[in-house]
């Protein structure tokens, strides 16, 4: 896992679907990169494409123009080379906890003995190894999650890509899932791309931020946090992260009422006022 | 004890939470404390739990079968005729002797192994067959719109309707019969497994895919384990309808078989030969059916581990 590969380059990217009601932009010119060993999170407003994004570096979306690299070599399709980490949780129902974290290696052709060797030394650095026996039925949404990290490491990735994977989590689980994964990160040192619409968890877990904005979804601003390193949950609390707290609020919230005002606009407010625009949601609120 | 078990499990090792207040984590007593409160009322009796132990399961179910022995035998002893007639029908121990009589000889056994021959047979290309197609056209777009339309248009098609020209079209009574058992489990195979494979998560494939897994291995370790639980319905499904076909076809065209042997009877006027006959149908029906029970219980070992049996 050296820190020198994982370096994700995406250019003038546009990714647009074919709904009912036409054809719909859900990425217009959007370039973003992660350097080796870079944490960069992706946070904006629901529906502003930021797991589009994410779906065409991990290669299941097909992209309209714009090119995607990582280290150089253009991405084609999903391989092993990107770990992914997915909001639902994505095991495998039917394989117990080792059986999942084994299955990239098995993908890879390695013997048995061997990757179950892997397989429980890294479950047992994640503290897993007590339930490496039991099926995914059987573990809380905070442990699923964990294995599902696990996995994604398991064939040595350069780059980890994850979409908001604790959205799903209660908010104690949450923050004690950003602290392992902040501690995990600060060893292994690999490439993250982590889409989010948590703003504190955007800001504990960065070096960089990109604020995207609503549908089409292009990339509004870019944000380095500098905190230091390694974090501690009781950085939440200075007041450096407030202040980048309150800035990244004021962008995503103007683009969220632009969104909504959009949807206004267009006759969500019908009858109540005729001039009830973007600008007019903003006064109100 | 389920419950208290799933409660452990919530609860995530401490050991990869370095930066935890430990106040967080609930003592192992605490977990643990469904057990003493349990043991505090052991006299309490409670209906529901009874009815879930062994011993209820036999008293029960010795009186539901006990229930229509005995239904059948007041029926038949004073021969009840209230629209519904019993005047021709067979007493339980006329069946029993029957028992006895058709077992001195070969000719009942052989029609039963004829029977489970030709079911086994019928069933298993129908299980290959079925599946390998279920799996194509659920997985595959352009296999779907070659294979569906002409499928849809045999499905609606009793087996029993293929009767004649399956007599027709296979070189011997044998194998037709054969055929029509296959036509019978197929269809329900066939669409189970569709149906299973079409309902697996589309982010386990993804899943599959980042870890860099082929078409091939996907099929294997997503699509079959995916939509075995599906597929398991369709094989008890299938196994019902197969039996259904062969009784039906070797009551038509048979020569030999447990269906044959029945249709017999009637014609012999054998009135007790036709109740063991059903009786008989009834007892494979039923271990077939147990034995694909038994074969998904042992296939699909994740289901139902959630109960915290482990």
């Amino acid at each position: 896992m050296s820190a020198l590969s994982g370096h994700i380059e995406v250019r003038d990217l546009n990714i647009s679907f074919k709904a009912k009601s036409g054809t719909v932009q859900a990425v217009k010119s959007v370039s973003i990169d992660v350097q080796p060993g870079e944490f960069v999170s992706l946070i904006g407003p629901s529906g502003c494409g930021k797991s589009t994004l994410m779906n065409a570096v991990a290669g299941f979306t097909r992209t309209n123009s714009g090119t995607l690299t990582l280290d150089g070599k253009s991405i084609e399709g999903p391989g092993a080379d990107r770990g992914v980490v997915f909001q639902q949780y994505s095991l495998f129902p039917w394989m117990t906890v080792r059986k999942n974290v084994e299955f990239g290696l098995k993908m890879q052709g390695m013997a048995q003995s061997q990757r179950q060797t892997q397989a429980r030394t890294l479950l047992g650095l994640a503290g897993l190894l007590a339930f490496e026996d039991h099926y995914p039925s059987q573990l809380s949404g905070g442990m699923k999650q964990r294995v599902g990290i696990v996995r994604a490491l398991a064939t040595s990735p350069q780059v980890l890509l994850m979409d908001e994977p604790f959205g799903a989590l209660d908010s104690q689980t949450r923050s004690v899932m950003q602290e392992i994964l902040t501690n995990m990160w600060q060893r292994l040192r690999l490439s993250v791309l982590f889409i989010t619409h948590d703003i504190e968890e955007a800001i504990f877990l960065s070096d960089r931020i990109y604020v995207m904005t609503a549908r089409p979804g292009r990339v509004k601003a870019e944000i380095v946090v500098p905190l230091p390193r390694p974090r501690k949950p009781e950085m939440m609390d200075t007041p450096e992260f407030g202040a980048l707290i309150r800035d990244i609020k004021k962008l995503i919230r103007e683009e969220s009422l632009a969104a909504m005002g959009s949807e206004l606009s267009q006759g969500g407010c019908e009858g109540l006022s005729t001039d009830v625009g973007p600008e007019g949601v903003r006064h109100v609120l | 004890m389920g419950l208290t078990d799933r409660h452990a499990m919530e609860v995530p090792p401490t050991t990869a939470v370095p930066a935890n207040p430990t106040g967080h984590r609930p003592s192992l007593s605490a977990i643990q404390g469904g057990k003493p409160a349990q043991a505090e009322a052991p006299h309490k009796f409670n209906w529901s739990d009874w009815l879930d132990t062994g011993l209820a399961k036999g008293i029960l179910g010795t009186i539901s079968i006990g229930g229509v022995l005995l239904a059948w035998y007041l029926a038949t002893r004073f021969q009840l005729d209230f629209y519904v007639r019993f005047g021709n029908i067979p007493t339980p121990m006329d069946v029993l002797d029957k028992v006895r009589e058709v077992n001195q000889s070969t000719r009942f056994l052989t029609n039963v192994g004829i029977s489970v021959r030709r079911v086994v047979f019928g069933f298993m290309i129908a299980c290959v067959l079925g599946i390998t197609l279920g799996i194509l056209i659920g997985r595959y777009k352009l296999f779907r719109a070659l294979s569906m339309p002409a499928l849809e248009i045999f499905r609606p098609i009793p087996a029993i309707a293929w009767v004649p020209m399956a007599i027709m079209l296979w070189p011997s009574n044998e194998v037709s019969i054969v055929f029509i058992t296959f036509l019978g489990a197929f269809f329900p195979i066939l669409i189970n497994t569709i149906h299973g494979v079409e309902e697996i998560d589309e982010v386990l494939f993804r899943a599959a895919q980042s870890l860099g897994t082929r078409e091939i291995d996907l099929i294997l370790y997503v699509v079959i384990p995916g939509a075995l639980q599906h597929i398991f319905t369709g094989l008890s499904v299938g196994m019902g309808v197969a039996w259904v076909s062969l009784i039906a076809a070797e009551m038509i065209s048979g020569q030999f078989g447990i269906g044959y042997f029945t249709w017999e009877a009637y014609s012999l006027i054998s009135y007790a030969e036709i109740a063991l006959g059903m009786i008989t149908i009834g007892i494979l029906g039923l271990l077939c059916s147990k034995a694909i029970q038994l074969t998904s219980k042992l296939a699909m070992p994740w289901m139902g581990a959630a109960g915290g049996k482990k």
